[in-house]
């Protein structure tokens, strides 16, 4: 296979001197992050939706993924928005929050925020086996996943996804947790956290744990009522996206998109 | 510390509604590209170089990477050009040529431009090399011979070629053979005499090969494999914009 999971493809919207980097979850695609990347530009921001290596094309590829391409590819993004905008800002779902948080602590952006990002591995098992599981993920490649948590379930009838988690780069994502808990402390630009109260894969409890271990002054938790993990899909887009937008307004007074 | 080597780092140029889509060669990085990128930008093109996956970060990357995913880079680079251009162009050198034949080969691009491109390499067997990458990964590069003194000093590249992506590289080349008669757009081949690395030869078998009745090759004499760096390179440059430019791609 050559090509991209038909709608997981990445973008790149034009806009004005701001622009915000938008990055996916674990096993999901850009098409998770489109929604709020169209709206986000609508309102005259530029906007890249990077795709992160291994995803959006046949689950088997992510199993070569290390962390360290993802960050990578956050590197690439914001390569991509530094010749032609001024300002940046960094943003993402689950994984991909995890991933911004990261980074917030290592490019120069102008702010973060996050969805759904959980602080370790919601799955206590997957810490705990980490050193033998790249010798056992060779046999026992995929791991099910749980049901699906959205408040609205015809969200899930055009939703791209890998079925399963690949079990050796659940691996990558408990190291890259260790690295985001680490950069934490360091965070000294203006961050969002946004979750939901009805997350299922990933409790809102761990939305508190990000922000109590964060540095900056400059920080506020939204938690949302009935949204599953997913965010920039389910129910409370609309108040996620708000929350977002005074959040970049806020955090760039005087600065137009 | 970033991942990503320091000057290694993909670039996007805004322009024009014509997008070149840069893609760099085996073991280099977007910088090999910048200066075509930064002359097409100025002849009103909007340009994004990319980054092939596993490269400009370090060597043991590029031996994960299998020939699919640089051609997943490719669509990547496609797909964020073409939410802001009505063309998108792709431009490679070698393993970044023969990347973007493929591409042109499967999606319906107005053109599509070539350079030191390989029609085959001159390796050993793919089982071979897989074996022998076991236990001798990485085979060292000898120093690059440039006839352009100044070709060189700003490169970012791996300084050995990781014998598992010298495999892939081998099985990418190959599975192109049959996609060339699939290309019907616009190609324009470049190739130096001199290139030391890939022979000129290669240019011709592609050229015979490809399907396309608007089809064009020119021979430059001086550079090494690195046109778009190495003493043509202004030539090179040029010669890819009034290609352009008779195909009405420029903006």
């Amino acid at each position: 296979m050559t090509e991209l999971m038909k709608g997981g493809e990445p973008f790149f919207f034009s806009g004005g001197e701001t622009g915000i980097l938008l990055v996916h979850g674990f096993t999901g695609t850009p098409f998770e992050m489109r929604w709020m990347g169209e709206q986000l530009a609508a309102q005259g921001y530029t906007v890249v939706g990077i795709r992160l290596f291994g995803h959006a094309t046949v689950q088997e590829d992510m199993i070569r993924a290390r962390y360290q391409d993802w960050v990578a590819n956050v590197e690439d993004g914001f390569a991509m928005l530094q010749k032609t905008c001024s300002r940046f800002y960094i943003g993402g779902l689950s994984m991909g929050g995890v991933l911004s948080l990261y980074s917030a602590a290592e490019l120069p952006w102008n702010g973060v925020f996050s969805m759904s990002a959980p602080i370790e591995s919601p799955d206590a098992r997957l810490a705990a086996f980490r050193p033998i599981l790249p010798l056992v993920s060779k046999v026992w490649r995929f791991s099910a996943k749980g049901n699906p948590d959205w408040a609205d379930p015809s969200r899930d009838e055009d939703h791209l996804e890998y079925p399963t988690h690949p079990v050796r780069a659940g691996v990558e994502l408990v190291l890259l947790l260790a690295k985001m808990r680490k950069n934490l402390l360091k965070i000294q630009i203006p961050v969002l956290i946004l979750h939901s109260k009805s997350d299922r894969v990933v409790p809102y409890r761990h939305a508190e744990r990000i922000m109590h271990r964060l540095a900056t002054q400059d920080k506020r938790l939204v938690l949302l009522e009935k949204s599953g993990h997913a965010i920039p899909r389910d129910v409370d887009r609309e108040q996620a996206l708000n929350e977002i937008s005074a959040f970049l307004k806020h955090s760039s007074p005087g600065a137009s998109a | 510390m970033t991942m990503i080597l320091p000057g290694g780092e993909p670039f996007f140029l805004k322009g024009g509604s014509t997008g070149c889509l840069l893609v760099h060669g085996f073991t280099a990085s977007p910088q090999e590209m910048s200066w075509m990128g930064e002359y097409l930008n100025k002849r009103g093109c909007t340009v994004l170089g990319i980054r092939l996956t596993g490269h400009a970060t370090q060597l043991k990357d590029l031996a994960r990477a299998r020939w699919q995913d640089w051609q997943h880079s490719v669509e990547d680079g496609y797909h964020m050009l073409s939410s802001r251009c009505q063309n998108v162009i792709p431009i490679g050198i070698s393993l970044g040529g023969a990347l973007s034949l493929k591409f042109a080969a499967i999606h319906d691009v107005p053109a599509v431009v070539c350079m030191s491109t390989p029609y085959e390499l001159q390796v050993p067997p793919v089982w071979l090399l897989k074996a022998i990458s076991t236990i001798m990964p990485v085979k060292k590069k000898g120093a690059t011979n440039w006839s352009a003194p100044d070709a060189g000093e700003a490169r970012v590249d791996y300084r050995g070629y990781p014998l598992r992506a010298i495999a892939e590289t081998a099985l990418m080349v190959d599975s192109l053979h049959p996609d060339l008669r699939r290309i019907t757009c616009p190609v324009l081949l470049m190739h130096s005499r001199a290139d030391d690395f890939v022979p000129p030869e290669n240019m011709d078998r592609l050229y015979a090969a490809i399907g396309s009745d608007f089809k064009e090759k020119k021979l430059f004499d001086r550079s090494n494999h690195i046109l778009t760096c190495d003493i043509d390179r202004e030539d090179v440059f040029q010669t890819a914009a009034e290609f352009l430019e008779k195909y009405r791609l420029l903006p």
